[in-house]
């Protein structure tokens, strides 16, 4: 099967809880439409041909890179030989570039940019990419992220995507000035793109469009996609109990032969990483899944905000 | 897997919230928020260190003595229920006013006291904390340690003197808290002048284990100038001996933990053990990180090869730059690479060292966290001293940490 997308890099503002907005780079999946934050979700299924588009309307080169992939990045250099981009990129001001690739693991993968990433990165040019394994359907005995016999077995996923904003950055480099990324200080800390608690708000047509607030049973198993797209390190924590670490950075801890899974209370996702982990719903309530690097859980300087959100659990059916 | 038997025991706990003072050893004295379970004492750093029983129904009641609301959280915990104003019991939940949410679980407001009730149902090592203003508050040192004994835990006797169960790999000889810690001591005088407190400024100037930064993290359970820091951080065995090592990630970042000249044997995190059914998945590190919210088990052992009572001269000596041997001024060697032998020193050197024990420095490797504020040595630093066989009390290395007998 194939799996084609265009991508549209471009310039667009987002706005944070207290109403504080501020310019960003994103992907968007249309000419007309704007950028989002994180870029829209690529699903693909392990042996689909994946083949994305890049059109750049930005005034310098942006690309794409797909760590964990079946793809040889090809780096551009300038001509006195500098590094310009990791991979092969698209041009200013209406450029394209066209990346394929086979999909060949299941899993949870992040891409972003490969150009001045440092940049680039943080103004929010990344996504993630989902790939099913080959023996998946939607239905209950073969719903899972690696495949039957890998524990990954799920009844609801959420992608839950953390990363940082620094707005006077993203300021200066909206308006062409220069900035120090020495200088680096993020004052908003983010779950797909949205601080708390606009986290916990559905799925929108917003310039940060998912939602990452989850609603199920008792004894459902939630798959939670848990990937690091910031610069700092996040450590998650579930406060209703534990969860099961199922995989780390595409790779499954559970083979038919040997068991590598464990629980945890908190995980510690470090920049660019991403962990696949199984929460089974306990008892009714509601419990909140949030940064245990408590700074990062404030809009500001003010609790509650940044990267936390809700988890509704309802009694379970009969 | 645990049997299903009815357990009576109950447990009750009294806490309150209220402020002090700690010490730092260049002179500092640093405002704090903390636990304590004495009305008549001020806060103590970390909070009191819980020892419970797998099975038993523990009710720990917060009196909060501070100016704004206060709240505990037991991570790792199943089944946690405050009781409410009414007498019922009522699973705790995270609290609203007006649609926004004011506390990850229920709170006592000031002045109030509030009752939480669990079953320690899984034995391991965990974390209590505040949940209310979890930013400030537990930076500010709201904060302490759990441990619950396993179901068939026997004090004295080898084979149930274990972490998580007979037959479960974790049996000890001694155990030791190490409960890492960082202190901006700008935003905790911001606290102090009821000023506003702007996490965003974030910058720690202290690092602690145990609440206490070197040099003092190496003085004894209870030291007579550090009333509201009672508890030690060093870890004190001898030879052979297995010891746990219980790392409580309590601060808001991460701290890579490293022993000098020796591994340690992961056997648990958050309190589950590293197993799957039979298949054992423990791990051996010279350098743990100890992460926000989360608990790493280990068991460690020094081995002196060729080492006996009798002859006291392991015939591998540890590397001389594994000892403590320092340009301070000050050292913990001892004088003599023989274990139990005390040797000549520099005049201008003073040494600590009390029984020709090996000192190993055991600290964060972030080595600016080895300071306090810019000065080494201090911070996050302590040291494992493996004393000749025979010479190191009974009563080093147990929990609970009890005050001495007046």
């Amino acid at each position: 099967m194939n799996v084609v997308k265009e991508f549209w890099a471009k310039a667009g503002s987002i706005t944070m809880p207290d109403d504080v907005t501020m310019p960003f780079w994103g992907f968007a999946p249309d000419p007309d439409g704007a950028p989002q934050l994180p870029g829209p979700t690529i699903e693909a299924k392990v042996g689909d041909d994946v083949r994305i588009t890049l059109h750049n309307t930005l005034a310098e080169p942006v690309s794409m890179i797909f760590p964990g992939q079946d793809i040889i990045p090809d780096p551009v250099k300038d001509e006195n030989n500098t590094l310009v981009s990791f991979t092969q990129h698209a041009l200013p001001d209406g450029g394209t570039v066209t990346y394929s690739f086979r999909a060949v693991r299941p899993g949870t993968y992040l891409y972003e940019s490969g150009s001045s990433p440092e940049k680039q990165v943080q103004m929010g040019l990344y996504g993630v990419l989902i790939i099913r394994p080959l023996d998946y359907y939607p239905i209950e005995s073969t719903r899972t992220a690696y495949g039957i016999g890998t524990g990954t077995g799920y009844d609801i996923e959420k992608i839950i995507v953390a990363g940082e904003l620094d707005s006077a950055l993203h300021e200066k480099i909206a308006a062409g000035l220069p900035y120090d990324m020495l200088n680096f200080a993020p004052d908003y800390f983010t779950i797909n793109g949205r601080a708390y608690p606009d986290t916990m708000n559905p799925d929108n047509s917003t310039s940060q469009p998912y939602g990452a607030a989850v609603k199920t049973e008792s004894g459902k198993r939630v798959l939670l996609r848990l990937a690091n797209a910031g610069f700092l390190t996040h450590s998650l924590h579930l406060s209703g109990g534990f969860f099961r670490v199922a995989a780390g950075d595409g790779t499954p801890l559970r083979t038919y032969f040997l068991d590598t899974t464990y629980e945890k209370t908190t995980i510690t996702i470090g920049s660019g990483q991403v962990y696949d982990c199984i929460y089974t719903a306990g008892m009714p309530g509601e419990i909140y899944l949030y940064d245990r690097e408590l700074r990062y859980t404030v809009n500001a300087d003010r609790f509650p905000g940044g990267i936390m959100t809700r988890l509704q659990i309802v009694p379970g059916r009969p | 897997m645990d049997q299903v038997t009815t357990d009576t025991r109950e447990r009750v706990i009294n806490l309150w919230a209220r402020d002090g003072y700690i010490s730092i050893p260049d002179g500092n004295s640093i405002y704090i928020w903390g636990f304590v379970d004495d009305p008549g004492k001020s806060a103590q750093l970390p909070g009191p260190i819980l020892v419970l029983s797998q099975g038993e129904t523990v009710t720990v009641t917060l009196t909060n003595h501070l100016s704004e609301p206060v709240s505990i959280c037991f991570p790792g915990q199943s089944g946690v229920k405050a009781i409410t104003s009414g007498g019922g019991e009522s699973p705790v939940e995270p609290q609203y006013q007006d649609g926004k949410l004011v506390s990850l679980t229920n709170f006592a407001a000031p002045g109030q006291s509030l009752s939480y009730i669990f079953v320690a149902s899984r034995p391991g090592t965990y974390l209590y904390e505040s949940g209310t203003n979890p930013h400030k508050q537990v930076h500010m040192g709201l904060y302490g340690a759990i441990v619950v004994r396993p179901k068939d835990y026997m004090a004295h006797h080898p084979k149930h003197r274990t972490a998580y169960g007979a037959g479960t790999g974790t049996e000890f000889d001694r155990e030791y808290l190490l409960i890492p810690g960082e202190i901006d001591p700008e935003l905790h005088q911001a606290a102090e002048n009821g000023q506003s407190y702007d996490i965003r400024s974030y910058k720690p100037r202290y690092w602690t284990l145990n609440g206490r930064s070197n040099p003092d993290t190496d003085l004894p359970n209870f030291a007579g100038h550090l009333p509201n820091q009672p508890y030690s951080a060093m870890v004190m065995a001898e030879p052979d001996e297995k010891v746990l090592l219980r790392y409580v990630g309590a601060g808001i970042e991460s701290h890579p933990l490293h022993p000098h000249g020796n591994h340690t044997r992961a056997v648990a995190l958050d309190g589950r053990l590293l197993r799957n059914g039979r298949v054992d998945l423990s791990y051996k590190r010279f350098t743990v990180l100890v992460s926000p919210g989360q608990t790493v088990d280990q068991i460690f052992q020094w081995h002196g090869l060729g080492y006996t009572p009798a002859n006291t001269i392991p015939t591998l000596l540890p590397g001389l730059r594994n000892l403590a041997i320092g340009h301070t001024g000050m050292t913990m060697w001892s004088g003599s690479p023989y274990l139990g032998v005390k040797g000549d020193l520099p005049v201008d050197i003073v040494s600590y060292n009390e029984a020709g024990e090996y000192h190993f420095m055991l600290h964060s490797h972030e080595e600016p966290q080895i300071t306090n504020w810019g000065e080494f040595p201090g911070g996050m630093m302590t040291m494992i001293a493996i004393y000749p066989t025979g010479t190191l009390g009974q009563h080093h290395g147990m929990l609970p940490i009890t005050p001495p007998a007046p």
